[in-house]
């Protein structure tokens, strides 16, 4: 997956930085550290867990600054397992592009463990949903309650022992959010969930001093379907539509993390005329979601007509997904290996001229929007987020570019292909409102340059691996021999078994960093598959952006921060 | 053993070793061409490769000749899920075919052979069939006929197989050439969950995975166990699954008010019955039944001991058949799973006839029956008419019923967890699969609700602990608990009657 | 590559004049719209949006030449259905070649997520997609089609036929090199005895 001229390789337990620090600093607290596919696990002691965490962030020669991922693990029936969970976290350094993980064991008869907030701010919600789904109790969190279930929800859904046919009604909603002081006269005002600019269904309440936001509290899990739940009673192959409905904008990105990181944990590649379409397909994917989000962002500020023209084109790029696999919004497309079926004949004609469309329509956008005063007066410092607090809440995507950080890693960690094509970063400066949707508007150019490389230099061959463990034999095979009949049947009914084993596959989504955390013990479905949601980190530092600022302001910032329910809540 | 897979078709760990099939070719050094392993004695210093190229090559070109007349079956083949050939396909075949499907040889489809249906084309010609006839049943149904590539199994004249155990044939068979015709196209096996288990037909007590799916089982398949009935298990056997899900279970507790049966919850009947107990004191009579578990059996017995009546389960002797082989294979006369669970625990004291005769006299106010035997036996008609109060653990709805007063629900064997002793004095697990219908709940849990409303708790929440309690106070099953009776049972020291046996046989 | 990092333009000097550039935007698509025939939407129902051939739409089940369903409920469809929407039962047939057919074959419409894996699973062609695409009932028990009601042909003929096996290109080049060595070397190819 990485591109060996300019990422570092994989670090192995003696080449990595991590390992080599945690090591000389912790010693015998450091249990053990493992390698598969390039990931590199290192487990510590429950007593060491914040200092090691500490130490990966603050020593200079890891900067492990940016928070991505903090998940917990049930292994209940691994009979080798001493300790029944697990708490595994993922950071990255940019400026030594690498990932880290660290994990901990946590008893089922002691499930307690010191809480990160104190190193990450963005472990807050994280340790709320490890807290909420698995049952373990983070010490000195300041917030520890249920963030993906409702309040009047009981017991650990997330265990493997959970009775899954419970039904836990909801009698009343929970009002309060805020602490709201005795005798105040502020009024309380609840933003969404049902709420036109709230897009998706989160919520947020706000304390008002007139137009002034003092305090506010977010809401989610509106949208909680438990999709991680699921994966464990799917093949992957079978949790390809699941994803597709994580963030449903651009929903073959998600397809694309998917397969990407089912092939990092199986160790095949996709043959190149199969990454080129990916990469056509996701770049295409990337620019629907930014519409969306400039066009609801515009919206809200109460101008319609750009969102109009925006999505115009998105239909156009539907009508090319829907000639490519018969579905427009949730497409399902890819497969473990290579894609379903192979791209339509006239497939360059329709690229070309969709992005002529695209262009002409973003150009038109621009035209409108960007020089407009109103439009900048709302925009400029609105909601600005400095890049290292940006990195403390584990921000990715156009939201973390818009503060200053050139992290992309189709640019860092290309994968797919990405590396044969020559397209520009785009960074803010101040990191407000007005550099996000710069930012987004100028990468819907880059990724369209990307796909007239890609279009141009599209190869030919097979459209999946060839690999009978993996791909499902041709139709013709499978009528006329028995060979191909029994590969058939064995797939659909056992699917692909992957190794056991445990990998992080990440992509540049339209959001950032989508993280697929999958967890194998060689079975025909996973263990535990975490999605690490970008706008979850996004979303969190949400009620801390808006507060002193204007109700207005708060509007205006939620619209560019591209928050999308089926991602956030999984 | 070791962990290491090494592909197969005709060797069976239960059957005289063929060595037809070629499969099981591997590597072994200083010797020039692959040997079977099946046939091939260990000897000091044999390195023996199982994944060198040779070895491989070797599995992938058996598995393509073995593939070659193969009909294009899987969609409609039951063995699909647990083929010996699709799974051996994905770890040591992966081949592409060289075959078109007109040059593959036609042979007879669809002999319906009575339990089991014949399909030659599937047959790999492993002949473990023909040696399981042979070996295990005596009855020698099968023989191949033709020559080359046109060889099949074949039964004399198709004559359907006869014997109990054609279950076994489609267990043995790698393929889809035999399959339970009861089973035929009810469900695919993926979708099964399997429990271990007992079989409660007989006193043998084969063990068995109860294969069910949403709470409902779907057949019983014979789980190995070399020291009870190796791999096999009887077709009557078979059958039990049937009885679990009847429409006619009893799904909730009754009692016989003024103007017929009035339907009561589970603790409801349990005040009436504790009450009547209590009256009766010790003029009361417990029947206890063989086919309960022994944690059935115990809290029973402890409930006879605190009220102080009287206590036995020889209702049709079974003492006396728990050991009688009723064929030259498998199946006892005595078609309860639990004879000697009850001999054990000495639940035969007062005698039958004596507690009939009480009955008779008048001297019994209470008669609690653990299973429905007693109302079936015709001479006890009429001592029952003289108890006043007559309650019935059951299972299946029956006109008997009504000689009672008091109906409680009883789960079954595959709805609860506990172990049966069998003939051999093996104390051997059942795992519940899945939930009892309605109010069903296990007898020993309304036996000991019983002893808690008298007073005395039985100290115990789940079967494992009444199974504790029972090792302490049963003394022959001292020091066990379910860990150590595990999967595959524990054999208790051998007691009088089984030396008895042995001797008698030697 | 190198990342190559362009930082955005925030100096945009707004004001008046791209006021007067905006509206003439949208004129401009305003009258593209009224007259040049520019309008994004279209009068559904008289007119419906074009799909392609890949569509996946409603299910069919396709029939033999006798009118029978070509199903031998094989159960790949309900096992690959990530929704779990498909119920099947299946009963014996007497042709000794084919044995098996659904007595039952149920999809519940409104589960169903239209994803087409139950076509990709099928081993007999027996089940495609259609265009069709507009479901409308009046309850839920409605939605639940059965076999029949998925066998009939005349839907096909006015929406299409969407998501099909036969669309799918070969994925992987056969390569049968034996038989290829055989042909090339030997002129032989290989068919049923001619006995």
């Amino acid at each position: 997956m990485a591109s060996a001229t300019e990422t570092p390789p994989a670090p192995t337990e003696a080449t990595s930085p991590a390992a080599r620090v945690l090591k000389e600093a912790l010693g015998g607290e450091v249990l053990k550290v493992e390698e598969f596919r390039g990931d590199l696990a290192i487990t510590v002691v429950p007593s060491a867990w914040v200092r090691a965490a500490t130490l990966l962030k603050t020593r200079p020669e890891l900067d492990f600054k940016l928070f991505l991922d903090l998940c917990a693990v049930d292994h209940l029936d691994d009979e080798d397992r001493p300790k029944r969970f697990e708490v595994v976290l993922h950071v990255y350094s940019v400026s030594g592009k690498h990932h880290a993980r660290l994990k901990v064991g946590v008893s089922e008869a002691n499930p307690r463990l010191p809480t990160l907030t104190g190193v990450y701010r963005g472990a807050n919600w994280f340790e709320r949903e490890a807290w909420d789904l698995y049952g373990i109790v983070f010490e000195r969190h300041p917030n520890l309650t249920r963030i993906l279930t409702h309040h009047h929800f009981v017991g650990h859904p997330m265990r493997k022992d959970y009775p899954t046919a419970q039904r836990h009604v909801l009698p009343d909603p929970q009002t309060w959010l805020l602490k709201v002081p005795e005798g105040s006269e502020h009024l309380v005002v609840n933003i969404g969930p049902s709420h036109p600019a709230m897009h998706g269904t989160f919520r947020v309440q706000a304390l008002m001093d007139g137009e002034t936001i003092v305090d506010a509290a977010a809401e989610i899990g509106y949208m909680h379907r438990n999709f991680e739940k699921m994966a464990e009673v799917r093949t992957y192959w079978q949790i390809i539509p699941y994803t597709d409905r994580l963030n449903y904008c651009s929903s073959f990105m998600n397809g694309h993390g998917w397969a990407l990181a089912v092939e990092k944990l199986m160790g095949i590649h996709a043959p190149p005329r199969a990454e080129a379409v990916r990469v056509i397909l996701s770049e295409f994917s990337r620019i629907m979601d930014h519409f969306v989000c400039i066009g609801t962002n515009i919206v809200d500020l109460g101008a319609i007509t750009p969102f109009f023209y925006l999505f115009r084109v998105r239909e156009e790029i539907y009508d090319l997904l829907e000639a490519c696999c018969g579905a427009r919004l949730t497409v399902s497309y890819v497969r473990i290996g290579g894609l379903a079926q192979d791209v339509p004949e006239d497939f360059a004609d329709r690229c070309r001229r969709l992005i002529d469309s695209v262009r002409k329509y973003t150009d038109e956008t621009d035209r409108l929007v960007t020089r407009n005063t109103i439009f900048a007066r709302r925009f400029k410092d609105v909601g600005t987020m400095p890049a290292e607090e940006a990195l403390d809440w584990g921000w990715v995507g156009p939201c973390l570019r818009g503060s200053g950080v050139a992290y992309d890693i189709r640019k860092d960690h290309p994968y797919s292909g990405y590396e044969q094509y020559d397209f520009d970063v785009p960074v803010g400066t101040v990191g407000d409102c007005y550099d996000r949707y710069l930012v987004r508007l100028e990468e819907i150019r880059q990724s369209l340059r990307i796909i007239e490389q890609a279009v141009a230099k599209l190869p030919g061959g097979p459209i999946i691996v060839d690999d009978k463990k993996v791909a499902l034999p041709p139709k013709e095979q499978v009528y006329s021999n028995i060979e191909a009949l029994m590969n058939h049947f064995k797939l659909v009914y056992e699917g692909i078994l992957a190794p056991p084993g445990e990998v992080y596959g990440y992509t540049e989504a339209a959001n950032g960093e989508l993280g697929y955390y999958i967890v194998s013990d060689g079975r025909k479905f996973p263990r535990r598959l975490k999605v690490r949601p970008p706008c979850f980190n996004i979303y969190q530092a949400y009620p801390e952006m808006i507060k002193g600022g204007l109700l207005a302001d708060a509007v205006a910032i939620i619209g560019g921060l591209n928050v999308i329910a089926g991602e956030l809540d999984r | 053993m070791a962990g290491i897979e090494i592909p197969h078709f005709c060797w069976h760990p239960d059957l005289p070793v063929d060595g037809n099939c070629r499969m099981c070719l591997v590597e072994i050094e200083k010797m020039p061409k692959l040997q079977i392993a099946c046939n091939t004695v260990v000897s000091d210093g044999m390195v023996v490769r199982t994944t060198s190229e040779k070895a491989v090559q070797a599995h992938r070109t058996t598995l393509e000749f073995l593939l070659v007349n193969h009909p294009i079956d899987c969609p409609v083949c039951d063995q699909a899920g647990e083929c010996y050939l699709q799974d051996q396909y994905m770890e040591h075949g992966l081949h592409d075919s060289k075959i078109q499907p007109e040059e593959k040889v036609r042979k007879r489809k669809v002999v319906d052979l009575g339990p089991i249906m014949l399909d030659a084309e599937r047959c790999v010609l492993c002949s473990r069939c023909l040696r399981f006839e042979a070996n295990v049943t005596g009855t020698n149904s099968f023989e191949f006929v033709n020559r080359g590539d046109h060889m099949q199994i074949s039964t004399f004249e198709n004559r359907p197989i006869t014997h109990n155990y054609a279950g076994n044939l489609a267990d043995v068979c790698p393929v889809g050439a035999l399959l339970s015709h009861d089973f035929r196209f009810k469900m695919r096996v993926w979708f099964l969950e399997a429990t271990d288990s007992v079989c409660p037909g007989c006193s043998t007590g084969c063990n068995i995975f109860i294969d069910h799916r949403d709470g409902e089982a779907q057949r019983l398949r014979p789980r190995r166990n070399v020291e009870v009935n190796k791999s096999w298990m009887c077709d009557i056997g078979r059958k039990e699954y049937k009885e679990i899900a009847l429409d006619t279970r009893v799904t909730a507790a009754r009692v016989r008010g003024t103007s017929g049966w009035e339907g009561a919850s589970v603790p409801t009947a349990l005040d009436t019955l504790a009450d009547r107990l209590r009256e009766a004191g010790t003029a009361s009579a417990f029947l206890a039944t063989p086919q309960a578990t022994n944690e059935d059996l115990f809290a029973f017995r402890t409930l006879a001991e605190k009220v102080g009546g009287m206590l036995d389960f020889r209702v049709g002797d079974p003492q006396d058949k728990v050991r009688v082989l009723e064929d030259s294979v498998l199946l006892r006369a005595d078609r309860n799973p639990n004879t000697q669970g009850c001999l054990d625990q000495g639940l035969g004291r007062t005698g039958v006839k004596e507690i009939l005769a009480a009955c008779a006299a008048g001297k019994v106010g209470a008669l609690v029956l653990q299973g429905p035997e007693l109302l079936r036996s015709a001479e006890a008609l009429d001592a029952l008419g003289r108890v006043p109060f007559v309650a019935v653990m059951a299972t299946r709805e029956e006109p008997l019923l009504d000689r009672a007063h008091l109906v409680l629900p009883a789960a079954m064997w595959a709805e609860v967890d506990g172990t049966f002793t069998n003939y051999q004095r093996r104390v051997q697990r059942i795992r519940r699969a899945f939930a009892a219908p309605g109010s069903a709940t296990p007898r020993w849990q309304m036996a000991a609700g019983v002893s808690t409303r008298l007073g005395t708790p039985l100290p115990a929440a789940t079967a494992r602990d009444v199974f504790a309690l029972l090792a302490r106070a049963v003394p022959d099953y001292a020091g066990l608990d379910f860990k150590t009776v595990g999967a595959g049972g524990r054999g208790l020291p051998a007691g009088p009657e089984q030396i008895a046996t042995q001797e008698a046989r030697a | 590559m190198a990342a190559k990092v362009v930082t955005v333009n925030r100096d945009t000097k707004p004001g008046i004049y791209p006021v007067l550039i905006g509206m003439a935007i949208t004129f401009k698509n305003m009258l593209q719209t009224m007259f040049g025939h520019g309008a994004a939407t279209i009068q559904f129902p008289e007119e419906k949006r074009k799909t392609s051939g890949r569509y996946r739409g409603i299910h069919i089940l396709t029939q033999r030449l006798d009118g029978t369903p070509k199903c031998v409920a094989c159960y790949m469809c309900a096992t690959a259905c990530p929704a779990e929407c498909i119920y099947i039962e299946a009963g014996e047939r007497p042709e000794a070649t084919i044995e098996k057919y659904p007595t039952r074959f149920e999809i519940d419409l409104l589960r169903c997520v239209y994803c087409g894996f139950c076509v990709d699973a099928c081993p007999e062609e027996a089940i495609f997609m259609s265009r069709e695409n507009d479901l409308v009932g009046t309850s839920r028990a409605e939605m639940i089609i059965d076999r029949d009601r998925l066998m009939e042909r005349a839907k096909l003929v006015e929406y299409g036929p969407g998501y099909r096996p036969t669309d799918h290109d070969v994925r992987r080049p056969v390569r049968i090199a034996a038989l290829e060595r055989l042909k090339h070397e030997h002129g032989i190819v290989p068919g049923p005895p001619s006995r």
